[in-house]
């Protein structure tokens, strides 16, 4: 395209356009002299820059009014000829500058801009940023003279006010760009010589004087309205910091000295224009600006444009980077900008905030600039007085962003903190404001209402069903946010992580005995603290210089601890009552409830709780509850904080807390489990079980020593049971002494707190069911089911006919002489042998007699001992619970026949009362009781069950059965059938056991034959067939006789004429009440003989010696 | 009003058998943890860790007989137990090695403890019980030379002794030996010359155990009947009978002044341990823990007085802790417990 290079063609082409354009200016001529610049070259044009600039400056300078469209090309071709040329001269460049200026000055000069299109404003803008590019070198400098400093005065204002009364928003854009490159800061590809430090305090002093008007000017369009578009506020916030940077840089304002010389002489009048950027000026220039900057921060960081808010952080970091000392008051909304946007939502702008923070915070600009440390623990003190105030009026997004400007402000104090907080008037206000935040919500019902059902609980649950660190989810007063609750757990955090430990514990735990009002925010920062001291789960922004050493940790933690397991803050009233429901816990069955109302209330009053409040409301208990809580998760922190070195604690700490794990409430008693489990990992124990085992010689010195105290018994033996709950048989030699002291502790209080011990107790005897009966069973199935056979057999082995009939005289003849004295010695022994079945690795001291029982018996036998006492205690709930008691000590001594034989003689007479003359409940209960004592104890029962009980039984079931006959079908909810039930369900086997003679066996079949009716509910009449099912076992023909004489189908004919015939009593009876189920009977009977006929031959041999035959013989 | 009696601190359980014995052990720096030793009747000495309150340690060496008498020497490292195997056993215990390193015989069965008294810097005199029933051997440690044997004359007859304790006045002056014998008798023997130097009828029963307070140059015996004597010695070497405290239950197993000499501790065989203020035997406090004769009572030495804790050793098997007037001031002046015992 450049056809011409050398300056003389071009010369030659373009003279005659100039010409042209000297003589008539119009359009047209500028538009042909812009077509032949096209055909020149750079390097030509170069040369001929002046001469082709001369037509068209004549051009604007015309006198006279102008076309707008002339003036705007011949401002297009002045730009296009400088874009491609440069200015050599100073005076062509100050000429031109001010020459393009004036094209927008209104011809009255008062009011630039003029109201001229906007095309023109655009076209003069670029023009002048074209003429600031094409300056050569150091002339550019020129232009930033005090001399010139009226032209660039104007420039600056004309484009501020382009920038700000504009609509449109590429002339806003322009204008601050061209703003940006006149104040030496163009940020364009093109290369910009950079400043060395003299020129840059030149340009700085002279720019002083312009940054009144440009910053308030910015301002105003940086707080514009925001339909503007975020470019324009960008670049206005872009060119603000910049224009601030050149004149307020710190670096610039160290060498500038209180008596530097003013310009003086012939420039005079100049002189005054520029300013002397002095100690005083810079005081009250950062005062004003302070202003702007604040008007500016609050501004854009609630813009909704992340770029804004990206440009917001930029500021603040050149600002804090380079004007930190002279801008000194502001500092303050700047961190404040910056700290708040660190949780900002767009991930560009966090990331930003938190590298700025970093930086910030690595130039050690805070620590070592004393006025920086005081602005931002200023704002710490007002922050922290606005707080509470904030947190009633605000919003959870007000309330998050402010809690997030507090965090900042302490992490960017860093190792200052703890001077901060050695200020009382801080750390008090701070402290008050953290109270009050933090404030609980108390008014829950539910949490008292919760209650822990039934004995297990989720200690047993594996370790990983249950989170670290999570703790109860709390409800707070003042917000609803998790997010916040995080932040002020960051803040206490970073608080423990810089501050003085000793120092804030102490305030904290102050606060914490002060009032019940602060004591759960206090021990929940308490909880904080230790944690952030300890460098867990803390971010901060630098290092702290020294840790907090585990021994001074250990120290501060044991005192907390103290102080937290302090019987006034550790037991609190959480139930209205407390002793009543701990033991409702153990009994099975939720009917008794009802009627237990008049037994606790007496407990109750002698129940004498340690800080038992009078009237406790639904408030005040939830509030204990939630601090309880608190403080067992401090406990679960603390160990998190210590790990192993927490072993030596659980000295002290591992009793409260499995003390709470087995409370009543679900909230504690969850937290407690929870505590467990964090102790647990942090001790590097495997599990709960395991940490309870290594630990128990811990936990039975606490319950040794509680049990000492009357009114810590009930939570010592609530510790007891958690400890049998969740351990196994190893545990047993450990805590055979605790038990002992508490049988002791049970003989001591008889009357008046047998029932605190009871549940214990039951736990006790349970767990030895678990760990040595059911075990064992396990373990020797085969055995059991030997025996089992054996028992069966007896029964069911009839074998018909000839071998029966054979049989039949062998026995009568064998219990003849029996009876008559002969007695055959030698047969009993060998049935003897058979009748024991040898159990090698048993301990069975049964057979031995003499020797000691081993340890899990004589534990049973002595709380069977007690239970003997207990069994006609006053309360129906405890005699209840002794029956539970006695029947599993039964059990466990089921073994041990010789001690179990004398115990059951001795309980017999309390239980014979219990089952004749008691609560229906009881009478219930303690028929329970009489299947298993007489499963386990057998015929040795046998004469007082017949002599003692029986004859009751069979009365009431008797005297009863025309009452459920007649019954509806309510009747089946009433105690009186459930006892009926119970009756006849036991009584079939108890029958059996007791092997039962026949004139009981007889009234047994008399009182439950009413039950085989059909009017009966089903139930009962199920539960008499049953009874009559174990009747065949014990003796078929008695039974079948019986039941024939009720009813029978079936002619029995004579197998011979010599015998006479069969005459039964229910023969040709009419169709009764009875006739389904005793023909069902019947027809079981049958098919069991014959069953036992076909298996006979196999099984026949077995139980009869050879010796009877031969005594026969 | 009185305040309740307190509760022990802490309770040692473990060791399985009855605990004859108790020695504390606190003179270890910082680091090291106060302990506690303990021999009992199955001839096992526990080593427990007052930190952890734990058996660190368990030493077996008197085959299964019981261990009446421990004691260490040369800080934590040496101990010495005396068991009723008829030895004396020098343990050596540094760096977790637990070996009887040494051993001496005695000749006597009876149960009878020896005494042991630092006469210089790794030079040590132990009475123990000599061959003849009422003979008292004093062997010079760790060389175990015989220093002298102090057997009463024929027609003094007092029997066994039962209990021993070495003294001297000032460091480094002649040792003198108090020996509690069978008669009910405290026998004042110089070491030097193998000489009677005073003998005080105190006790109609044998004197089951004494202490003596060197600054006062008073001491305190009980014994199984149901008296308290303490007695005095004046500068002529006369031991006198200064007061006599009448108990309601009878027998004292154990008697201990501790370091500070301002509380006296006993051991009663009706299983409670009582506390006696030493300057005039005023009542204190009775300690009811156990559940058995109470065998053994001890005072930890321990430098910082808030930490001296007394333990008792008894026949259930249980060693109980407590922490009882350690606080530095006004403690002895409002008595916890001076109820008479019933």
């Amino acid at each position: 395209m450049a056809v011409f290079d050398t300056p003389q063609e071009a010369f030659g082409i373009l003279r005659p356009v100039c010409v042209q354009l000297t003589k008539v200016q119009t359009t047209e001529n500028v538009e042909r002299l812009q077509a032949q610049l096209q055909t020149v070259s750079d390097s030509a044009l170069q040369e001929l820059q002046e001469y082709v600039l001369f037509p068209l400056r004549f051009a604007l300078k015309t006198p006279g009014p102008k076309r707008e469209s002339l003036v705007q090309s011949v401002v297009q071709c002045i730009t296009s000829i400088l874009s491609t040329t440069c200015v050599k001269k100073q005076d062509l460049l100050q000429e031109l500058f001010s020459e393009l200026c004036l094209c927008l000055s209104s011809p009255s000069g008062l009011q630039p801009p003029a109201p001229l299109s906007e095309e023109l404003k655009l076209t003069v803008i670029q023009a002048l940023h074209v003429l600031m590019h094409s300056a050569y070198g150091d002339i550019i400098l020129t232009l930033y003279q005090p001399s010139t400093l009226p032209h660039l005065g104007f420039a600056v204002s004309l484009l501020l006010a382009l920038a700000e009364q504009e609509k449109a928003k590429q002339i806003k854009l322009a204008a601050l760009k061209c703003l940006q490159v006149l104040i030496l800061q163009c940020d364009c590809q093109e290369h910009h010589r950079p400043l060395d430090t003299v020129e840059t305090r030149q340009c700085g002093n002279l720019f002083a004087s312009f940054l009144p008007g440009i910053s308030i000017a910015l301002s105003r369009v940086i707080t514009g309205d925001i339909k503007q578009g975020h470019m324009v506020t960008v670049s206005a916030i872009r060119l603000f910091y910049q224009t601030v940077c050149l004149v307020m840089a710190d670096e610039q304002l160290a060498t500038i000295t209180q008596d530097e010389e003013k310009p003086s002489g012939e420039q005079s009048r100049l002189s005054e224009l520029v300013v002397h950027r002095g100690p005083d000026w810079v005081k009250s220039t950062a005062d004003k600006l302070s202003l702007l900057i604040h008007k500016i921060v609050e501004f854009a960081s609630l813009h909704p444009h992340w770029k804004v808010r990206m440009e917001l952080v930029e500021l603040v970091h050149l600002l804090m980077l380079k004007c930190s000392q002279s801008l000194v008051e502001s500092v303050g909304h700047l961190l404040k900008a910056v700290v708040g946007l660190v949780n900002d939502e767009s991930n560009e702008v966090q990331s930003k905030c938190h590298e700025i923070l970093r930086s910030i915070a690595e130039l050690r600009t805070v620590a070592e600039n004393r006025d920086l440390a005081d602005v931002l623990s200023e704002n710490l003190h007002s922050l922290a007085t606005a707080l509470p105030r904030l947190m009633n009026s605000q919003d959870d997004q007000g309330k998050f962003s402010t809690l997030s400007l507090l965090l900042g402000s302490l992490k960017l104090l860093g190792p200052k903190v703890s001077i901060v907080l050695n200020s009382a008037a801080h750390l008090q206000r701070l402290s008050k404001a953290l109270m009050q935040v933090l404030e609980l919500d108390v008014a829950d019902v539910k949490i008292v209402e919760e209650r822990r059902w039934g004995p297990e609980d989720s200690l047993g649950e594996p370790l990983g069903s249950l989170q670290h660190g999570k703790g109860q989810k709390k409800y707070f007063r003042f917000f609803i946010d998790e997010r916040i609750f995080l932040l002020i757990q960051q803040v206490c955090r970073v608080l423990g992580y810089y501050g003085n430990l000793y120092l804030l514990v102490d305030h904290f735990m102050g606060l914490y005995n002060e009032s019940v009002v602060y004591r759960k925010q206090a021990a929940m920062v308490l909880n904080e603290l230790i944690t952030g001291a300890a460098g867990l789960g803390v971010d901060v922004l630098h290092e702290r210089e020294t840790a907090v050493s585990t021994e001074d940790l250990k120290g501060t933690i044991t005192s907390i601890l103290e102080e937290y397991t302090d019987q006034a803050n550790w037991y609190l009233t959480t139930s209205i009552d407390t002793e009543g429901t701990s033991d409702e816990l153990t009994v099975k069955h939720s009917r008794v409830r009802a009627i237990s109302r008049g037994a606790h209330s007496s407990s109750l009053i002698s129940s004498s709780s340690p800080s038992s409040d009078p009237n406790p409301t639904i408030r005040s208990m939830n509030s204990n509850i939630w601090q309880i809580c608190i403080q067992l998760e401090g406990v679960g922190c603390f160990a998190y904080v210590l790990g192993k070195e927490f072993r030596l604690l659980l000295v002290s700490v591992l009793y409260p807390v499995l003390e709470k794990a087995g409370d009543s409430t679900l909230l504690i008693s969850q937290t407690a489990t929870g505590t467990m489990v964090d102790v647990c990992r942090a001790c590097g124990y495997d599990s709960v079980q395991n940490l309870i085992n290594s630990n128990s010689d811990y936990l039975v010195n606490g319950i040794s020593l509680n049990l000492r105290r009357v009114a810590h018994q009930p939570h010592a033996s609530r510790v007891l049971e958690a400890m049998l709950r969740h351990s196994d048989a190893s545990l047993l030699p450990l805590v055979e002494d605790v038990i002992r002291d508490v049988l002791s502790a049970l003989d001591q209080f008889y009357d008046d707190r047998a029932s605190s011990f009871l549940g214990v107790l039951s736990t006790l005897v349970a767990a030895l069911v678990q760990w040595f009966v059911v075990v064992k069973g396990k373990e020797h199935p085969q055995e059991q089911n030997l025996e089992q056979q054996r028992k069966q057999g007896k029964g069911s082995v009839i074998t018909p006919m000839v071998q029966e009939v054979e049989q039949f005289f062998l026995d009568y003849i064998k219990q003849k002489q029996i009876a008559e004295g002969n007695l055959p010695a030698m047969e009993e022994e060998e049935e003897e042998v058979q009748a024991l079945p040898p159990e090698p690795e048993m301990d069975d001291s049964g057979a031995e007699g003499e020797t000691p029982l081993p340890a899990h018996a004589q534990i049973a036998k002595d709380v069977m001992e007690r239970c003997i006492h207990l069994l006609s205690d006053k309360s129906l709930r405890v005699r209840l619970k002794v029956l539970d008691v006695l029947e599993f000590c039964v059990i466990v001594l089921h073994l041990h026949e010789n001690h179990l034989l004398p115990m059951a003689h001795r309980a017999w007479p309390a239980l014979v009362t219990r089952l004749i003359n008691d609560d229906p409940l009881v009478v219930l209960r303690a028929f329970k009781v009489l299947c298993t004592l007489a499963e386990k104890c057998g015929d040795f029962l046998r004469r007082r069950f017949s002599k003692d009980v029986l004859p009751k039984l069979a009365g009431s079931l008797v005297t009863q059965a025309p009452v459920s006959a007649r019954a509806g079908p309510m009747y089946s909810h009433t105690l009186a059938f459930k006892l009926q039930l119970a009756v006849l369900q036991g009584l079939g086997s108890l029958c059996e056991k007791l092997d039962l003679g026949e004139s009981d066996l007889n009234k047994v079949a008399d009182a439950c034959l009413m039950y085989l009716s059909a009017k009966q509910p089903v139930k009962l009449q199920e539960a008499a067939r049953s009874v009559f099912l174990h009747l065949m076992c014990v003796d078929p023909d008695a039974t079948w006789l019986l039941l024939n004489q009720i009813c029978c189908l079936l002619p029995y004919e004579p197998p011979h004429p010599s015998l006479q015939p069969v005459k039964l009593g229910g023969m040709g009876r009419q169709r009764t009440e009875f006739t389904d189920n005793v023909l069902g009977l019947l027809g079981e009977l049958q098919r069991r003989e014959t069953a036992a006929f076909q298996a006979g031959p196999r099984e026949a041999p077995e139980p009869q010696p050879p010796s009877l035959t031969e005594a026969l013989g | 009003m009185a305040l309740p009696p307190p509760d022990p601190q802490f309770v040692l359980r473990g060791t399985s058998a009855e605990v004859h014995t108790l020695h504390f052990y606190c003179g270890g720096q910082e680091p090291d943890y106060p302990i506690l030793f303990s021999g009992s009747s199955n001839g096992l000495i526990h080593v427990w860790n007052l930190k952890t309150r734990r058996v660190d340690t368990i030493l077996d060496g008197h085959g299964g007989k019981s261990v009446y008498w421990v004691e260490a020497i040369y800080g934590r490292d040496r101990l010495l137990s005396q068991g009723r195997n008829q030895k004396i056993c020098l343990w050596d215990l540094a760096e977790g090695r637990n070996t009887v390193t040494d051993s001496v015989f005695t000749e006597n069965v009876g149960f009878c403890k020896c005494s042991l008294l630092k006469v210089a810097q790794g030079h040590w005199l132990m009475a123990m019980p000599g061959k003849d029933l009422d003979e008292v051997q004093v062997l010079e440690l760790p060389s175990k030379t015989s220093v002298c044997t102090l057997k009463p004359e024929a027609d003094a007859k007092p029997g066994m002794p039962m209990s021993l304790k070495l003294w001297q006045p000032d460091f480094g002056s002649c040792p003198f030996l108090l020996a509690g014998y069978e008669d009910g008798s405290v026998i004042l023997w110089n070491l030097s010359g193998g000489k009677i130097l005073s003998r005080l009828a105190c006790h109609q029963e044998p004197v089951m155990s004494l202490d003596f307070d060197s600054e006062k140059t008073k001491g305190v015996s009980g014994s199984s009947e149901e008296v308290l004597t303490v007695w005095s010695l004046d500068e002529q070497q006369n031991l006198k009978v200064q007061k006599t405290h009448k108990l309601v239950n009878a027998g004292i197993a154990d008697v201990a002044i501790r370091q500070d000499k301002k509380i006296l501790a006993t051991a009663g065989w009706d299983h409670r341990i009582r506390i006696f203020g030493w300057k005039k035997l005023k009542p204190l406090a009775i300690l009811d823990y156990h559940t058995a004769t109470v065998h053994c009572v001890s005072f930890s030495d321990h430098s910082r007085p808030s930490e001296r804790l007394l333990a008792a050793g008894s026949k259930d098997h249980r060693i109980s802790i407590w922490s009882i007037y350690n606080q530095t001031s006004g403690a002895l002046h409002c008595p916890l417990e001076t109820r008479k015992p019933d």
